[in-house]
């Protein structure tokens, strides 16, 4: 038994170098001003009195009793930006540049308001909008709600619906 | 669109119908009808428009109902489906108008396209395959008010209950839904037959051309 | 004269199923088609500007978007002239780390990685698996559905169903405007059977966003791609599309991952000729370039059409090891039901259930596979036995662990009650003592007394238009009693705010720790390697109510 849990403490140990030697392979320059990675995740467990709701509450304040009592609404059970930004930094410290891109264009969203978003989202179905209609969208997102990222994706997908033949026709 | 086109049509449809038949797995011909089979005699009447009468149930046909194949994956006969659905709708008194669509072979975007071109808002989608679907116009196209998604399941009792219940959604009614069948076995058996028939179905699809109304006789 | 022995073939349940010869014309074919492009990859000043033998200027919106988002590119052009046999042993082999490869597939265009995974077999593809595999701990998930759509039955097979061991619940509707009420039925039935279960509610897109964004679901998997363009306008999207859906979901802090599989653009009638693997690989290649964690595939839904033709469940087993080798989590399907054959079924799950996914099942049918409105499962709640006595056989840990009668009773029983004060407490529709009675007990909806549809579905309206959130689920709770429950409802409510379980291969432990490929990946390198099943969680394996033991003679 003491044994083999040896070999396995020294896998391990031995797996996790490997992997961190992998990762420094291709890792990109730190995120400004960010130091969030691997080590630091779980955040929730980690660091909850770092992470903050959208509504600026400190996640390791959250308690049952300040739901019953109705300190803590439906709304201070969102996620803010920042924390999202954190996410992406832990992302990126794996290697996983794709779901960061996903997590930084949901900070972004955390902003525009259920009903909105997803109307929005009807928006970028095939058929749905002119052009003109999904790069205004664009443009109210990005002056409304500071969605620079979104913004550009909707125009990007409004040019190819165009190039398609996949926007509305009357 | 001439008598001998039609013949022309008819019979290779039935060559194909043959050809079908014979891939299909062993088992009995479920659902197929007793009594004399009529023959639909489906004509196009121009471009389809939205209609202003509140008492109507649009139903939208699947490019290959009725034509290019002449019955369900269980061998029920489309002449006898359209009979039901269209018997279901008189029965809450209301009126149905028939079209055909061949922009899609989707079933909820040919319900979607009927509900929205119906004048009481609700439409009926279906595939020659029989899958069917109840739509109201202000819904998102893939939701529904009723689906039935499963075709081999669909028995003529269940067409007219489809019609009947499109119907009285059209008049502001909140039916119980038709009962669902579900019946597991039903993939295993008929979901590489269903793509078949399904493929044949997007084959004649024409993209260009606007949805048709049709004028439909039993002979 | 008719052979007898050909007689009593033909009656064998494995000949109820469908079976067709390929059709490559039409895509109806599984992989290693002669129509599948070949690969190739060109990129002038970072761009991709030829992708599997297209010219940019040809692209379709797939192409476009795989092209721009899909494909690491610092090597890609290198990798793609590589010898797509070494490649594919590199894959198999233990002596090459699971990032070492990770590097390399995720350089490869869809061609490319569907020509290497073409070269290797069955077994080959197990090794592979358990390599890729992107979380070490393998887990399971299943349906909770009834044919009555009976919120009451809903709960109490979920709280079973936790106490079994999935890890993650779903549920979906027979009739769209129930979907309120199985969300939470589900939601609460979990909780109550073990505290951090995941839970979802599969039904149109916008729908079921909307129900996470209150909070009456953990996740969302039914976020479907197509591997045509064709087939992606008929599904009601397009790539833009879903992955905004993508970022929707993620801005709620809630956990998503795509739905795609072999066979559904033939079973919809647009595979423009190519085999159903390639285009599967397009669709995985969409799930990543949106930035999905991960994706349920295996087929799915559309088993039916693989299984037809030859070497389907080679394929299936394909597109599992293909979406690993992405790096994205792998709820791997052997969930829809696509043979009358037992022998089938289960040759067919081997497959993944042996090296271990993140999901074996997505999910396994915890009710009778008549209650199951995912059109049945490859297994079901009658199935239960088999399951952990073959995990018992072979020593594979499959997510589900042996339940006592006792305990089962008393979680359904506790779950009925906690949805009917929920109910009570919402001012929704009334759930009787009677039916409580009855979902404790029930082995399916037949034993479940019949509930008032119409008043149902006018509930669960009003209570959508009232704004009725997760919060006032667990308040609730709280109110009528089920302090317990109700903490748990909170702690997967507190989860969207921390954000955790949106990385790749999520799930929590009944103390709503996070377990992910983040914290726990896989590292797998040969035997006594990876993840291994503890003394402790083989003594819970072993323990099951049938075995006699020596000394009870």
């Amino acid at each position: 038994m003491d044994q083999e849990q040896l070999i396995r403490q020294i896998m391990a140990e031995v797996m996790a170098n490997l992997g961190k030697d992998s990762v420094t392979f291709q890792k990109k320059s730190p995120t400004p001003g960010g130091s969030i990675g691997r080590d630091q995740y779980p955040l929730g467990e980690k660091m909850p009195d770092k992470v903050k709701s959208a509504t600026g509450k400190v996640l390791a304040d959250f308690t049952l009793d300040k739901v019953k009592s109705g300190e803590l609404k439906a709304e201070d059970f969102r996620i803010a930006p920042e924390t999202l930004e954190m996410q992406a930094q832990v992302a990126e410290s794996v290697d996983r540049d794709n779901l960061a891109r996903n997590m930084r264009r949901a900070a972004e969203l955390i902003a525009v308001p259920d009903d909105q978003l997803l109307s929005v989202y009807n928006a970028l179905r095939p058929y749905r909008s002119t052009k003109a209609e999904l790069y205004g969208i664009a443009d109210e997102l990005e002056q409304k709600y500071q969605c620079k990222v979104n913004a550009a994706f909707i125009r990007e997908a409004a040019d190819v619906y165009e190039k398609r033949g996949r926007l509305k026709v009357d | 669109m001439d008598e001998k086109t039609l013949k022309g049509i008819i019979e290779e449809v039935m060559k194909e119908m043959a050809l079908v038949g014979a891939a299909a797995p062993a088992g009995k011909p479920a659902g197929r009808s007793e009594h004399g089979t009529t023959t639909l005699m489906i004509s196009e009447g121009g471009q389809a428009e939205r209609g202003t009468n509140p008492r109507e149930v649009v139903i939208a046909l699947a490019p290959a109902f009725g034509g290019k194949q002449t019955q369900t994956i269980i061998g029920l006969p489309h002449d006898q489906v359209l009979k039901e659905i269209c018997a279901g709708i008189e029965e809450e008194g209301l009126s149905h108008r028939i079209i055909r669509s061949f922009k899609t072979a989707d079933v909820g975007f040919i319900a979607h396209e009927a509900a929205k071109l119906s004048g009481s808002g609700i439409g009926i989608g279906i595939q020659s395959r029989g899958t069917t679907v109840i739509h109201q116009k202000d819904l998102p196209p893939l939701s529904n008010l009723e689906l039935f998604s499963q075709s081999p399941l669909i028995d003529l009792e269940t067409f007219r209950a489809i019609g009947k219940n499109a119907a009285k959604y059209a008049k502001g009614e909140s039916p119980s839904p038709v009962p669902v069948r579900n019946d597991q076995m039903a993939r295993p058996k008929y979901q590489a037959i269903a793509a078949l028939l399904h493929i044949k179905e997007t084959q004649l699809l024409d993209p260009q051309k606007k949805t048709q109304e049709l004028r439909v006789d039993y002979r | 004269m008719k052979s007898k022995r050909f007689e009593a073939l033909d009656a064998r349940p494995v000949n109820q199923d469908g079976y067709v010869t390929e059709w490559p014309e039409v895509g109806l074919m599984a992989m290693n088609s002669p129509n599948d492009p070949k690969p190739s990859i060109r990129i002038e000043a970072g761009k991709v500007v030829e992708l599997d033998g297209k010219q940019r200027a040809d692209f379709d919106m797939i192409d476009t978007f795989i092209a721009d988002y899909g494909i690491r590119l610092d090597n890609a052009e290198a990798v793609c002239k590589m010898d797509s046999l070494d490649l594919a042993r590199k894959l198999v082999d233990i002596n090459v780390p699971r990032a070492e490869v990770v590097k390399l597939t995720t350089s490869m265009t869809p061609a490319k990685i569907t020509e290497v995974v073409g070269t290797m077999t069955v077994l080959e593809m197990m090794m592979a698996v358990a390599k890729m595999r992107a979380r070490l701990t393998p887990a399971n998930q299943c349906h909770v559905t009834n044919l009555k759509d009976n919120p009451v039955q809903i709960a109490a097979d979920a709280a079973e169903a936790s106490l079994r061991g999935f890890a993650e619940e779903e549920t979906t509707v027979g009739i769209g405007r129930y979907a309120p009420f199985n969300a939470m039925a589900i939601m609460v039935g979990a909780q109550v059977g073990r505290p951090g279960i995941l839970t979802q509610c599969a039904v149109e897109e916008a729908t079921e966003l909307n129900l996470g964004m209150r909070g009456f679901t953990a996740y969302a998997e039914t976020v479907s791609v197509y591997g045509t363009e064709a087939v992606f306008m008929d599904g009601d999207d397009t790539p833009w599309s879903k992955a905004f859906l993508a970022s929707c979901y993620a801005s709620r802090g809630l956990k998503m991952r795509f739905t795609s599989g072999t066979g559904s653009e033939v079973q919809m009638g647009y595979a423009e000729g190519k085999s159903m693997l390639y285009l599967e690989s397009r669709c995985i290649y969409i799930t990543k370039a949106a930035g999905s964690q991960g994706i349920q595939n295996g087929s799915v839904s559309c088993v039916g059409v693989p299984a037809a033709v030859p070497g389907g469940i080679r394929a299936i087993l394909a597109e599992n090891l293909i979406a690993m080798a992405l790096d994205l989590e792998c709820a791997s399907s052997n969930d829809q039901t696509f043979t009358h054959s037992d022998l089938r079924r289960v040759a067919r799950s081997l497959m993944q259930f042996v090296p271990g996914t993140d999901f074996i099942c997505s999910g396994y049918s915890a009710t009778p596979n008549y209650d199951n409105m995912f059109a049945g499962s490859n297994w079901d709640a009658d199935d239960y036995d088999d399951w952990l006595i073959i995990q018992r056989d072979l020593k594979v840990d499959g997510g589900l662990v042996p339940v006592l009668e006792a305990d089962v009773v008393a979680a359904r029983n506790k779950a009925a009650k906690a949805l009917q004060a929920v109910f009570k407490n919402l001012g929704l529709t009334e759930i009787t003592d009677a039916e409580v009675e009855a979902a404790t007990y029930a082995r399916g909806s037949q034993d479940m007394p019949a509930r008032n549809v119409v008043e149902d579905l006018k509930s669960a309206e009003d209570m959508m238009k009232r704004g009725t959130t997760g919060v006032d689920i667990v308040k609730a709770l709280s109110k009528g009693g089920y302090e317990d429950v109700a903490a748990a409802v909170f702690g997967m409510l507190k989860q969207r705010v921390a954000g955790d379980y949106l990385h790749t291969s999520a799930i929590l432990t009944r103390d709503f720790e996070v377990i992910s490929a983040v914290n726990q990946p896989n590292d797998y390198r040969g035997p006594q390697t990876g993840y291994q099943i503890s003394d402790e969680k083989w003594a819970i394996l072993q323990n099951i109510r049938q075995a006699i033991s020596p000394e009870s003679i």
